[in-house]
């Protein structure tokens, strides 16, 4: 009826304005990365950038106080060995939580959900302290291990194994398997989705992270959001250079993002939050 | 607890010596090569020490090198310099709780008062000895808590106020001495492409902070410091006179860069700007002899002009493995060789250097808005008083923006302040 | 499991018939080894990572603890009255609730409106989907950047600014603490961020309303709003709670967009302080390093939130009944 199509129409307009609103930050990241300081500032606003070449990207490179290159290896590695950690750790533990259900299970759920509530930031300056007696400041170490022991992972893991059917792992014991080499061979090949999604999460988290990275990270460990922000409230700060960082920085995970999201989104719809 | 870590210590020293060696990884100058060096715990025998030396990243160009050159040219013991960009003081506070400590590390002020109290500064006055006289009083008086140092001062910072004399020429003002002359000769120069005054994107609250108490004419604690001097109406009526400044427009709330950086002013966004020493050379650069420099003016009655200064002392790591060897190294650095005090001062920015006689051979000093800045210093210059503690400046700091953004009455915003303070000093005395 | 191959029998203790102690401990074919076996990293992570640290903190907060792990002086609670009588605490406290007031209800009905717009669309939902959903994959940081000095920038050049001198206006001081607008660039920053992922949350449960409801919902002439209100709604009710929770609890740990919104380096505003960025400043980057009151506002902060959720809980528990 003409009713029904007047209101999709005014849907799809009403998505068209949102869209556009959405994208906006991207666009005016890419417009001042690829434009002077003068474009950025200018009395009328510039809806396009006016250096459409690599002139801040090569300032940027060249800017030894921001090191971005250096930052975004370390971000790289950071980032890889925390998801690899935390998906290990997490997926154990919350294979465990689902499958047993005594006191002592209980007990760690408890745990567990209390973690994910307590301000992480606050015990930041404790751990900290922990972490350095260890020797482990300017290292990756530092960087990466206090860090994979994500309730929140731990949590998602859990919730999906709740839902996952045990015959199978009960066939794989029938045959001999004991439960730790059950749950390698059966278990985990047949949980890549949500492997997939929780390694997306955490991925991203930890390229975007800013405030461990920040207490823990020094020259050799300098991440690529202490970079940014650092450079955002220095003395010498310019602001193409300063989106041309954002830029590059951005561009990866929204590149991880556009091949992953599919996984995040059948993981986040599926294990649900019940 | 401490038990446990201090157990656990134990044993990641020995991995992580076995994996960062102090000893290889060549030349005591290369900068940030990891950390090799900071893990010196065991200084073999009969072999030159090793020494770590931490600085906060300066703005300027050629600091870092010359500060490895320094280090380079010492032969007593190998210096290898950190250069730490960000918050540096809460990297070396964070720093300075671990037994993975520093050698040797400017600090602001030549140590804040939880500094020398915990124990973490090394006391230098016999090491500086007689040499302290040499050394600008008032940077010394700050610097001395107890009748004892902590640090020896590096170079001097001071903050001070931009102006361009032939646009006060143009409209027929005097620089201003006194907050009324600040208005209206601001008034008379801002145009609608250019704005007045200009001290910080936060409307000038944070840096100008207890320029307002100086400039009032009052201190900040009494001589015994057991409780606030300015909570009086010279300083309340002073604090409405900069709100209603900031409300009639007369200062520019935000800009293209910040106080500390001299674009605002180069790009002539403003007329007046408070800014930093340091962006005495490019200011220069860009107007040539049109420069002109004031201190903050006098407010009220009791009113007097004023500067804030400020140094970084070289300090040594009370908790330190080589504490004789980094005396030593800061002594022969910050005492000894002039040639180089005056090089860091001068060659890459403008500072004062912290030796009055020195002055003379500082170029940048030598005359027009550089040796201005310099007379400030000596006839107007404040530094925030030891027991000025984080939290009392915190408490300040707040009260002052309520005052100034959020149009409260100055006594009552200020008067729990008095009892604050009262009891901060009395738990600092402690 | 129940057909796994028996294990050997350990003798039972002699003087009672019930299986010894390892045998209890071990659990029945072992599991409990098993589960130790699985949850250990996880568990010693958490210990050594997450509780040791909030153990400390809490012995740190009853002493006096300037700049040092090592305090000597013992305090007992002075920390804490400190704290609770610090005007800027409570103040953080309350910027808390204002800004969860703001986020939540916004974002959950953002989220929701997208959610619908979104649902059973026929062309193009993936489309949307991906560009209401991209902005999670970009940094608080970065964020904060294209807001600070782009969109909301007290200058003349920022993108609102210059909207508003544009239609005659004059601009305005968005950041500066002068009025309260800055609500509106950190609502808007983390609306922006999050909007995505709930509405994908709220998404899946629209999709688990089965079709037969809409379809009896339909016959009774329920349409538009009063759909909305009396089916979905109520159809939504455990996902709905979920996002509010974690809207809340992630309301709550908001740190890096205040901070790299309105701080520099070292100092932050005395307005717009979030309880962590309060704590932050105390005891690590505001020119002090307070560990005593950071401890205490450290278990201050942790009680406020588990009362929160033992709270949450009662309330769920019973209505459920």
């Amino acid at each position: 009826m003409r009713q029904q199509k007047f209101w999709l129409g005014v849907r799809y307009v009403v998505l068209v304005i949102l869209a556009l609103i959405f994208m906006l930050p991207f666009w005016v990241i890419v417009r001042n990365a690829f434009s002077t300081n003068a474009n950025i500032v200018s009395a009328t606003w510039q809806w396009f950038p006016d250096q459409l070449n690599l002139t801040n990207l090569r300032s940027l490179l060249e800017n030894d106080s921001v090191g971005i290159l250096r930052a975004l290896g370390n971000s790289a590695i950071m980032a890889v060995l925390q998801t690899g950690g935390t998906i290990l750790v997490s997926l154990l533990a919350g294979y465990a939580l689902a499958r047993y259900t005594h006191r002592a299970s209980k007990l760690m759920l408890g745990l567990t959900l209390f973690t994910l509530m307590v301000p992480v930031a606050t015990i930041f300056v404790p751990m900290f302290i922990i972490t350095a007696q260890l020797g482990w400041v300017d290292t990756f170490r530092g960087l990466v291990v206090p860090t994979i022991f994500s309730a929140f992972a731990t949590y998602l893991f859990r919730q999906y194994f709740l839902d996952f059917p045990e015959e199978l792992e009960d066939a794989s014991l029938v045959d001999g398997c004991n439960p730790w080499t059950s749950f390698w061979r059966i278990v985990v090949p047949n949980s890549k989705g949500i492997i997939a999604a929780v390694g997306t999460i955490v991925l991203i988290g930890a390229w975007n992270a800013f405030l461990w990275p920040s207490l823990v990270g020094r020259d050799a460990t300098r991440t690529v959001q202490v970079a940014l922000s650092q450079f955002m409230t220095s003395q010498g700060v310019r602001y193409p250079e300063l989106f041309m960082g954002s830029l590059i920085v951005v561009a990866p995970m929204l590149v991880v993002f556009l091949f992953l999201q599919r996984y995040l989104v059948q993981g986040l719809t599926t294990s649900g939050l019940r | 607890m401490l038990g446990l870590g201090g157990g656990l210590a134990a044993a990641a020293t020995l991995t992580a010596c076995g994996q960062n060696n102090p000893l290889d990884g060549g030349s005591s100058a290369t900068p940030g090569a990891g950390e090799s060096s900071s893990m010196g715990s065991e200084a073999p025998m009969g072999d030159k020490p090793s020494l770590t030396q931490w600085y906060h990243q300066y703005g300027e160009e050629g600091v870092k090198e010359a500060t490895e050159r320094y280090a380079a040219e010492y032969e007593a013991a190998t210096v290898t310099v950190k250069w730490n960009p960000g918050d540096y003081n809460s990297i070396l506070a964070a720093q300075l709780l671990t037994d993975d400590v520093p050698d040797v590390f400017e600090a602001e002020q030549g140590g804040s008062l939880d500094q020398i109290r915990s124990g973490q500064l090394e006391d230098l006055t016999e090491l500086i000895g007689d040499a302290k006289d040499d050394f600008n009083p008032a940077v010394m008086k700050r610097f001395t808590f107890e009748d004892k140092i902590h640090g020896i001062p590096q170079t001097i910072d001071m903050q001070l106020l931009y102006y361009r004399p032939s646009l006060l020429e143009a409209a027929g003002v005097e620089p201003p001495t006194t907050m009324e002359e600040l208005i209206a000769a601001t008034n008379a120069v801002k145009t609608d492409s250019m704005g007045g005054f200009f001290a910080g994107n936060d409307g000038g609250i944070g840096v100008l902070g207890t320029m307002f108490i100086w400039s009032a004419g009052y201190e900040q604690l009494n001589e015994d410091r057991t409780e606030a001097a300015f909570l009086n109406e010279d300083f309340y009526n002073g604090l409405v006179a900069f709100r209603d400044f900031s409300k009639s427009g007369g200062v520019v709330q935000a800009a293209s860069a910040e106080w500390f950086s001299p674009d605002a002013f180069i790009n002539e966004e403003v007329a007046f700007q408070w800014g930093g020493l340091w962006s005495l050379p490019a200011i220069k650069e860009a107007f040539g002899d049109d420069v002109g420099v004031l201190p903050f003016p006098a407010i009220g009655g009791n009113g007097r002009p004023s500067v804030p200064f400020g140094a970084f002392g070289a300090c040594v790591a009370a908790e330190g493995k080589n504490v004789d060897a980094s005396k030593e190294f800061v002594k022969w650095l910050w005492i000894d060789q002039e040639d180089k005090q005056v090089d860091f001062s001068d060659a890459y920015g403008t500072h004062i250097p912290a030796k009055p006689a020195l002055v003379a051979q500082a170029t940048q000093l030598a005359d027009g808005p550089g040796a201005d800045a310099a007379q400030f210093v000596s006839d107007s210059g404040f530094a925030n008083d030891i027991m000025w503690s984080g939290a009392i400046g915190e408490k300040y700091g707040a009260a002052l923006s309520n005052v100034i953004k959020n149009d409260a009455d100055p006594a009552a915003e200020f008067e729990p302040l008095k009892a604050l303070i009262a009891s901060e000093l009395e738990k600092l005395k402690g | 499991m129940s057909n796994a191959t028996s294990s050997t029998i350990a003798p039972a203790s002699p003087s009672t018939g019930r299986p010894g102690l390892w045998r209890r401990l071990r659990g029945h074919q072992g599991r409990n080894l098993w589960f130790a076996a699985f949850v250990a990293p996880f568990l010693l992570g958490l210990m050594a990572f997450v509780y040791l640290p909030i153990v400390w903190s809490a012995y740190l907060s009853f002493f006096e603890a300037r700049n040092t792990v090592n305090p000597t002086r013992f305090v007992g609670l002075d920390n804490y009255t400190y704290l609770l009588n610090d005007g800027l605490f409570i103040q953080s406290l309350l910027t808390f609730v204002a800004f969860a007031l703001f986020i939540v209800p916004t974002t959950y009905v953002a989220s929701l409106g997208l959610a619908l717009l979104l649902n059973n669309l026929r062309w193009g939902q993936a489309f949307f989907r991906s560009v209401f959903f991209i902005p999670t994959a970009v940094s608080y940081v970065i964020a904060a950047i294209v807001w600070r000095f782009a969109f909301f920038s007290g200058a003349r050049f920022g993108l609102l600014n210059q909207a508003i001198t544009a239609a005659g206006g004059d601009q305005v001081n968005w950041l500066g603490g002068t009025n309260d607008l800055y609500w509106v660039a950190l609502v808007s920053v983390r609306l922006w961020l999050q909007t995505g992922f709930y509405m994908i949350l709220l998404i899946a449960g629209l999709q688990r309303i089965p079709q037969e409801t809409y379809e009896a919902a339909a016959l009774d002439g329920a349409a538009g709003w009063r759909l909305l209100r009396f089916i979905t709604l109520p159809q939504l009710k455990a996902t709905s709670v979920a996002v509010i929770l974690l809207l809340l609890i992630n309301a709550f740990q908001a740190f890096d967009e205040f901070y790299n919104m309105l701080g520099s380096i070292g100092s932050y505003p005395p307005y717009a302080r979030p309880p962590l960025v309060h704590l932050y400043l105390i005891a690590v980057g505001g020119g002090q390093q307070d560990l005593g009151v950071g401890g205490a506002g450290t278990m201050i902060l942790t009680a406020i939130i588990v009362l929160f959720g033992v709270g949450q809980n009662f309330i769920l528990n019973r209505s459920n009944t």
